[in-house]
């Protein structure tokens, strides 16, 4: 597979090598044709498969720094970006927060609830249809899709977020227990509550939305929001470590790589630096700032590092489906594995004796080296990700993988002829994993990737540069809500409450005003 | 509208010299050539526009200057004709005033024109439209269009006959009475059922003839009286999915009745046909459990479905927690009565046991398993225990069983410290369960030494009791033989008793002992992880006391409180 594109697209290098011509063809195919069908099941969730899809050609595309005049043509031209950006907007929740899907945004009279008995407006009942998991992505993608070229423009990426409304939704997703969850629902009998499993994603997606958008103004200032319990939600993250030292939804669950990496990340998010020039000087590394937390808190850090230490395990290539093919060209269906690679030989030194085997007969010791998510499961690229994203945040990632080995797996064999990486080996690429296999490219910082990757952040999972951006347009909307300058003018906006006010007849003050921060 | 051609097959000669019957031949005694046969329907009006409009055939083929002197004048009049005709009666004169009237009505008289002439040329496209693919209509052949024109007067006589009924079922629902007969209108299942059969007649004539898409709903008594909400994907949409338009009118139809809090029987049929599409969709499966709950129906019936919507999407989260909801608004009616409670702790283990048999690892089926024991209190089942044992017997390997065993044996409120962590000792937890413990993880490790499920396990055991690693020690060496003796020499066995081999020795302070368990593992028996086995044996010199192997790790004053 590999063979015949090597000879057009730069033949110096050494396979395996991420093809870069190949992934950007397939994420052109992503962006404006409408995803087949077999994505409907994502369809309450269209703004995550937005995120893969910018970050992804956000994570291909050289800084405007960088490019020559070799470079193509960004694959999302300037004005595309605009237009997205509104498309972003277009998800929020007039109270704050973001819609998951555009079907789920209401026209806005419908959230207008004058009750007929009363005369009065009651709170919006809708608030159920914003969504934590959503309202992240939004704010990513709205700083993925700042205009490069244009770094005062690129400033202006917030305008339009219902900032102090977006944080008072987060608050009100955290439960008694100090966790979050997903969304608010009414259910009759139950009164106003919190939807959403006990999930670990959750609570690393409230402190995400809290660094992005909380700032540091001051109580009393314009612009301040009550912060949610950091306190409850670090005690609740540490509670669930579990018995095998990993980490899960919750103690009683078992442990899994993608939980672990949430819980490790919301720690350091916790107390990262709301600037990276102001802490360590690691603007060019993957870790934001070593989070004193995170080290402190943690009950078996050691254990948790042996936990995710064990993730990585040698992939051994199954046996071909019947013995006439040649097991070095015979390229693997779906079908073909059923286990898909969890072979590993009852000892160890069947291994050492199985892989000295093949050393033999293929002339060099070059193993493939997967990952997988809980102990005993077969290996997803996601999971190379996840895990080294919570290496990486807890500064491990260099000493403990063995990078070579892994990266070599990924690139043989996850990497799809057509572009993207499947789920595992031989199986077709989807947004998904396409994403997360160039996320952790991003984070290995690969000098052989070097140039065709940008460097990503472990904790808020964008580029370096994106970080950069979201930095800037934190501090203009905090200053736009302070009054005085910016688009969204503080004073203007509360003049137009009071239009508005007299527009609908006078009489009192609506409730939900105050819910939308006025 | 098109025209009905009631003019054109009726033209009215006012002279009839030189007439024989005008509607079937072309009599006029001007320019028009004969046409031939008309092959669609265009032609055909056409044809009989040019037929009662001879003057301005002629003008149209020619140009008003060639024609001859009579016949511009002809046109002349033809052209007022139709202009004045198009007045009022009583305005007409106004126009023309009563001498030019006579003048030209005289002219007409002598021109054999034809008063009632076609007013319109038939144009493509603008006279009957384009047809649901985008074809005019008007191209059509004349059966073609005959055919097309029936099933248009069908759809017409449908909808009347659906608009009685449903004034019918207006009339009902008020208490109408029949004027003639004196009794209260009633609509009965036949009616009903002769609807039904009409509306999906309409809906095949609308799809037909217009390319309409009418899903069900739409087609259905039950939804006539909500106006669907369709979404409007504003400009720059990513991530667009092509979805069925099955999927888009469900969807305008739950927008509408979420906006109005409706909880009705249909709205709970609404959500089942949207998950029948699409299972993932959060919102649809909040919205069923606020009808569920707003109706009062009964929690087991919908469980009952629930297992079936879950076998058939064993990858799916939201039925889980919908599931946790149920059972959440379930236990309060059930909590007193200790039969009902095992009756139902029961149920929901065998369809927990059926459904993993299908899915061993499903990690949402594991994750509600072993918050339900919690909720339901079936820590002292002993089926529970018995089934995860039989779970590990069918595979030594499933972790998930693993993890749910560990939570079952030492979170029992019974004799567990509550509010302790996993990894924490709990000096409540009694000795023998925890020997028993140890025991069970022992005789699974010799059923497969390099399975690292209850190697974890029994060292989670041992930290839970607070028993030094150091009291299996005996065990663990059973796996590791004559180790740093020389290559053929060495046996290995396990990694993993390596890995906690290395771990009882620095807890006995055998430093160097560690280190060569370490260090054999980073150079033979598990490179891969090489540079993590370095960094234990870094520790090890690193700290002389038991400190854990992360002290480089800066300690934060202010702990949780920085945050």
């Amino acid at each position: 597979m590999e063979n015949d594109n090597k000879a057009h697209e730069e033949p110096e290098q050494e396979w395996p090598y991420l093809d870069v011509h190949r992934h950007l063809r397939y994420w052109k195919m992503c962006i404006r044709a409408p995803l087949p069908h077999v994505y409907l099941s994502n369809e309450s969730n269209r703004l995550a498969l937005a995120y893969f899809i910018v970050n992804s050609v956000t994570l291909l595309t050289p800084p405007p720094s960088k490019r020559t005049p070799e470079t193509p043509e960004p694959l999302i031209s300037r004005e595309d970006k605009r237009a997205m950006r509104k498309w972003v907007l277009h998800h929020q929740h007039p109270t704050g927060g973001f819609c998951g899907t555009s079907s789920l945004v209401f026209p806005l009279n419908s959230y207008d609830t004058y009750n007929f008995d009363t005369k009065t407006l009651d709170e919006p009942d809708h608030a159920g249809l914003a969504n934590i998991t959503s309202t992240l992505f939004a704010l990513q993608l709205l700083a993925l899709l700042a205009d490069e070229e244009d770094e005062a423009a690129g400033e202006n990426v917030f305008e339009g977020v219902n900032r102090v409304g977006t944080l008072r939704f987060l608050k009100s997703l955290q439960r008694e227990d100090g966790s979050f969850g997903e969304a608010l629902s009414d259910l009759p009998g139950h009164g106003r509550f919190i939807a959403g499993g006990y999930d670990m994603r959750y609570c690393y997606i409230a402190t995400a939305i809290r660094w992005i958008l909380r700032g540091d103004v001051k109580e009393g200032s314009p612009g301040w929001v009550e912060d949610f319990d950091t306190e409850a939600l670090a005690r609740y993250i540490l509670n669930s470590q579990t018995y095998d030292r990993g980490f899960a939804g919750n103690s009683q669950d078992e442990a899994h790589a993608g939980y672990a990496y949430c819980a490790i990340a919301a720690l350091t998010l916790l107390d990262r630096p709301l600037t990276s020039t102001s802490s360590s000087s690691s603007s060019s590394s993957s870790v934001p700032h070593k989070s004193p937390l995170l080290h402190s808190s943690i009950r078996d850090l050691p254990g948790l590092i042996h936990w995710l230490a064990s993730r990585p395990f040698v992939y051994l290539e199954p046996p071909p489906p019947s013995a006439d093919q040649d097991p070095d060209t015979y390229i693997y269906q779906e079908d073909d594995l059923d286990d898909p690679n969890f072979l590993l030989p009852p000892t160890p030194s069947d291994l050492l004796c199985l892989l000295s085997q093949t050393a033999e007969k293929k002339g060099h010791d070059k193993t493939h080296v997967a990952f997988n998510g809980r102990t005993n499961k077969v290996a997803d690229t996601c999971y190379f990700w996840w895990v080294g994203g919570a290496l990486a945040n807890l500064g491990r990632l260099d000493s403990l993988v063995d990078r070579e080995a892994a990266r070599r797996f990924l690139l043989e064999k996850m990497q799809h002829r057509i572009g993207g990486f499947g789920k595992s080996p031989g199986s077709p690429p989807d947004l998904y994993h396409s994403f997360f296999g160039l996320a952790i490219l991003g984070l290995l910082g690969d000098e052989r990737e070097g140039g065709k990757v940008r460097g990503f952040d472990a904790g808020l999972a964008v580029p370096r540069e994106t970080v950069g951006v979201i930095e800037r347009a934190r501090r203009k909307l905090i200053e736009s809500e302070k009054g005085g300058k910016g688009v969204v003018d503080g004073g203007k906006e509360l003049d137009a409450v009071e239009m508005g006010l007299e527009l609908r007849g006078g009489g009192e003050r609506p409730k939900w005003l105050g819910a939308c921060g006025y | 509208m098109p025209p009905k051609g009631k003019a054109a097959t009726k033209p009215k000669a006012t002279e009839t010299t030189t007439t024989s019957n005008p509607t079937t031949t072309n009599t006029t005694s001007q320019t028009a050539s004969q046409p031939s046969e008309p092959t669609t329907v265009l032609e055909r009006s056409q044809q009989r526009f040019e037929k009662t409009r001879p003057f301005e055939a002629a003008r149209r083929q020619q140009g008003l200057s060639r024609l001859s002197k009579e016949d511009q004048k002809g046109w002349i009049c033809d052209q007022l004709l139709h202009l004045t005709n198009r007045l009022p009666a009583a305005s007409r004169s106004c126009l023309l005033g009563p001498k030019a009237s006579k003048e030209i009505w005289w002219t007409v008289n002598g021109t054999n024109s034809i008063v009632r002439g076609l007013k319109h040329k038939p144009e493509p496209y603008t006279t009957w439209g384009t047809d649901r693919n985008g074809h005019d209509v008007g191209s059509y052949t004349i059966e073609r269009f005959d055919e097309r024109f029936r099933k248009r007067i069908a759809l017409t006589a449908l909808q009347v006959s659906s608009r009685v009924f449903r004034e019918n079922v207006e009339r009902e629902k008020r208490g109408f009475v029949d004027a003639r007969s004196g009794r209260e209108i009633i609509v009965t299942e036949r009616e009903i059922d002769e609807e039904k059969v009409r509306r999906s007649k309409m809906a095949a004539l609308k799809k037909d003839l217009y390319g309409a898409i009418t899903g069900k709903l739409a087609e259905s008594v039950e939804w006539e009286d909500v106006v669907p909400i369709p979404h409007e994907e504003p400009e720059g949409a990513l991530a667009a999915i092509t979805y069925p338009a099955e999927y888009a009118e469900a969807m305008s139809y739950l927008r509408a009745v979420m906006t109005t809090k409706e909880y009705s029987p249909r709205c709970l049929r609404l959500t089942e046909h949207i998950i029948a599409m699409n299972p993932a969709h959060y919102t649809v499966w909040l919205y069923r459990a606020a009808n569920i709950f707003a109706l009062d129906l009964s929690i087991p019936d919908e469980i009952e479905w629930l297992n079936e919507v879950a076998l058939a999407n064993l990858k799916n989260y939201q039925i889980w927690h919908h599931r946790h909801l149920l059972v959440e608004h379930y236990y309060p009616t059930i909590s007193s009565d200790p039969d009902a409670l095992a009756q139902f702790a029961k149920q929901e283990r065998d369809f927990l046991i059926a459904i993993l048999s299908e899915d061993t690892k499903n990690y949402h089926v594991w994750s509600y398993r072993s918050w339900l024991v919690g909720k339901l209190g079936m820590w002292e089942d002993e089926e529970e225990l018995k089934s995860i044992e039989k779970m590990i017997d069918e595979d030594v390997r499933n972790n998930s069983a693993w993890s749910h065993r560990f939570v079952l044996v030492f979170s029992n409120p019974k004799y567990a410290t509550p509010g302790k962590a996993a990894t924490e000792k709990d000096e409540k937890v009694p000795q023998e369960l925890v020997d028993r413990e140890v025991k069970y993880a022992q005789n699974k490790v010799y059923l497969a030494p390099q399975n690292q499920s209850p190697w974890n396990y029994m060292r989670g055991v041992l930290v839970k009791g607070g028993q030094p690693l150091a009291s299996v020690q005996g065990f663990v060496e059973e796996f590791v033989n004559k180790l740093g003796e020389g290559e053929e020499e060495e046996e290995v066995k396990s990694t993993h008793a390596l890995d906690l081999l290395a771990e009882i020795y620095a807890e006995k302070k055998e430093n160097e002992k560690a280190d060569l368990c370490l260090r054999r593992l980073a150079e033979k028996w598990d490179k891969i992880r090489g540079g993590y086995w370095e960094w234990r044996r870094k520790c090890l010199t690193q700290s002389e006391t038991e400190k854990a192997p992360g002290e480089q790790v800066e300690k934060a004053e202010e702990g949780i409180a920085a945050a």
